[in-house]
């Protein structure tokens, strides 16, 4: 494994008497795509505090490119790319401003706003205020903003929630051409289907601690069932639909049996999602 | 922090007050408006005794007095009805209405009935002033002189004939209002930031909390800085004691850029920082109502920060004083300047967390 762009070793962090983040750890390696994962109150957002340096745990150690963020937050505040849950960025600037005051407090000198902008998909919008942008222009101007200073970890916090298709879509882009250029990302989402599409190794985070880490494959394999939908057409001319899960020893006679005594309209095959083993392993849904 | 940090801050935080038009059009009418009213107001005093009088026949001392003196403007009254009709006009503070026979009445050897009328605005202590004033005339128709000789003696600079003008005692109150506005527009940037969450994306880049503080700092002392040394520019404030009338200015701004980060710390949108901002203004303002009605002055007032912004102003523009005379008022000031700093810092960094 190449070095970790990120080490977190035993954090804890606690609001007064909640306990938000419990005596979490991972690594993540230089250049892959790290899916953090869990529902709302499960600990996200405070454990991308302390990894970019917004809060200072309460326990345990981060190392980002190497480098104590509790120790040197600036150093390594200079190196990452952060894009927030929540917009924020500067509504009565344009375009441009926004993302050349972000070049100049990093020290981005010869910074070029409209290449980045053409990546993003806002080119000839950069000299229009912000307050005017649609929700998906703004969401892809802070992924534009979070890039200013070809970060080595970008940490990006629910970047396609509430989007519409083709900005989610842009937005995914761009993430596969910041891991293609060597940048490690971090990605928060409860958006497992996004999950699923990006990530090489995802975390799934349950009140304050992980229940289960590995690629989305693994996990598939480890925690669920595949199953074969199958449509046939009941004798009363209505299309019913039967299941059969894959994998077990009478899969094929049971298969078999519906092929010959049922008439079949479609047949296909699907492996759990991310979602259903979330449920699986915590015993709950993300919404809750 | 590097140059390039600083001026990318600041060159922001220009833009964005004046991208609030609100704030935008409140600084540039205040300006405006404050330069109007101190041109509108008098720039001198009348300083003239009036007063009317109703004497059907005065003896020649009296009237040798009463044409001699410069400082006295006496209207003369036949009747006691059209004296009183002059003063309810407001033409005259207060009047003496004498008997028509009061000649008569003091040879009888009888005592004469004098009516003293008054405005209703006349402050008491001026009523034992018209009181005195009346037992002299009276000497006077008797042909007496007070048997006493007064000598006057002027302490401090003697101002006879020279009195401070409401314009010139209104420019510090003008002043101290030409800051306070700038601390509501940076207040309320500060907090418009803040609940934006534009603040947290600040600090995830290289930019250290100092960097920001000292970037907000520069910026709002000298954009209140600039306002108020413009008002005085153009009042001629700044022909007299320039350098230090301009240090009193930026120390005063630094004091007002200290209480926009502590009302930026407790208000939220532009309505709460209003009412804080109000408060505060009310507060700084009070030192100079001590400057229009001097009996006000008293020794808490000294507790108030611009006091000592107000009193420096006051005595350098009207007074001719110097660095001897108000060194130490600057030294409060700029002390109350870093303690409001340095609470508005660590304040305003609770909310940024």
């Amino acid at each position: 494994m190449p070095i970790p762009s990120i080490i977190a070793e035993q954090l804890v962090y606690r609001y007064g008497s909640l306990l938000a983040v419990d005596q979490i750890s991972f690594q993540v390696a230089s250049g892959e795509i790290f899916g953090f994962l869990g529902p709302n109150g499960a600990g996200k957002s405070t454990t991308v505090k302390m990894l970019t340096g917004q809060l200072r745990p309460q326990a345990g150690q981060i190392k980002i490119l190497g480098i104590d963020v509790a120790r040197h937050p600036k150093q390594v505040q200079a190196r990452i790319g952060v894009c927030f849950e929540l917009t924020n960025l500067y509504e009565t600037m344009s375009g441009v401003e926004n993302l050349h005051l972000f070049a100049r407090l990093f020290g981005v000198r010869g910074f070029d706003a409209d290449a980045l902008l053409r990546r993003v998909g806002l080119d000839g919008r950069g000299k229009d205020k912000v307050e005017g942008y649609s929700k998906g222009m703004k969401q892809r101007l802070m992924v534009a903003r979070a890039l200013v200073n070809q970060p080595d970890v970008l940490f990006l916090d629910e970047p396609t929630e509430g989007l519409d298709p083709t900005s989610a879509q842009a937005i995914r882009h761009v993430i596969r051409e910041e891991q293609a250029r060597g940048a490690t990302i971090f990605l928060t989402t409860h958006d497992m289907h996004e999950a699923d599409l990006l990530c090489d190794r995802v975390a799934f985070l349950d009140r304050g601690t992980i229940v289960a880490l590995d690629t989305p494959h693994t996990l598939k394999q480890q925690y669920g069932e595949r199953m074969v939908y199958v449509e046939v057409l009941a004798p009363d001319g209505t299309l019913q639909r039967r299941e059969v899960m894959l994998d077990r020893a009478d899969t094929p006679a049971e298969v078999a049996a519906l092929l010959q005594g049922e008439q079949v309209v479609t047949l296909h095959s699907a492996e759990a999602t991310l979602e259903d083993i979330f449920i699986r392993i915590t015993g709950r849904g993300l919404a809750s | 922090m590097t140059t390039m940090m600083l001026t990318a801050l600041i060159a922001k935080d220009f833009k964005g007050y004046f991208a609030n038009r609100f704030f935008a059009l409140v600084t540039v009418l205040s300006l405006v408006a404050f330069t109007g009213l101190y041109f509108l107001l008098p720039k001198t005093v009348d300083e003239t005794l009036a007063l009317g009088l109703v004497l059907a026949e005065a003896p020649p001392a009296l009237e040798a007095e009463l044409s001699s003196a410069d400082e006295v403007r006496i209207a003369r009254f036949a009747t006691s009805e059209e004296l009183q009709a002059a003063i309810l006009a407001g033409d005259l503070p207060v009047g003496f209405v004498f008997p028509d026979d009061l000649a008569a009445q003091l040879q009888a050897g009888t005592q004469p009935q004098v009516t003293l009328f008054l405005a209703p605005d006349v402050p008491p202590e001026f009523v034992s002033i018209y009181q005195v004033a009346l037992q002299e005339f009276v000497f006077l128709i008797l042909g007496q002189e007070l048997p006493i000789e007064v000598t006057e003696t002027v302490l401090g600079p003697d101002m006879a004939g020279a009195q401070i003008a409401p314009r010139q005692r209104m420019l510090p109150l003008l002043v101290v209002f030409i800051l306070m506005v700038e601390c509501l527009g940076l207040a309320s940037l500060i907090a418009s930031e803040v609940e934006g969450g534009t603040i947290r994306a600040l600090l995830v880049t290289p930019l250290t909390m100092r960097g920001l503080f000292l970037a907000k700092g520069i910026f709002g002392s000298l954009f209140a800085f600039a306002q108020a040394a413009l008002l005085l520019l153009v009042t001629g404030g700044l022909t007299a004691q320039p350098l230090l009338n301009l240090l009193a200015l930026l120390a005063g701004a630094a004091m007002v850029t200290g209480v926009a980060f502590l009302i930026a710390s407790v208000g939220r949108d532009l309505m709460s920082v209003m009412g804080w901002g109000i408060l505060a203004m009310l507060l700084l303002a009070l030192p100079t109502l001590s400057l229009l009605i001097p009996g006000l002055t008293s020794n808490w007032m000294r507790l108030i920060p611009s006091y000592y912004l107000v009193d420096t102003l006051f005595r350098t523009l009207n007074f001719a004083a110097g660095w001897r005379e108000v060194g130490a008022n600057l030294l409060v000031l700029l002390a109350y300047a870093a303690v409001l700093m340095t609470i508005g810092t660590l304040t305003l960094q609770r909310r940024f967390r």
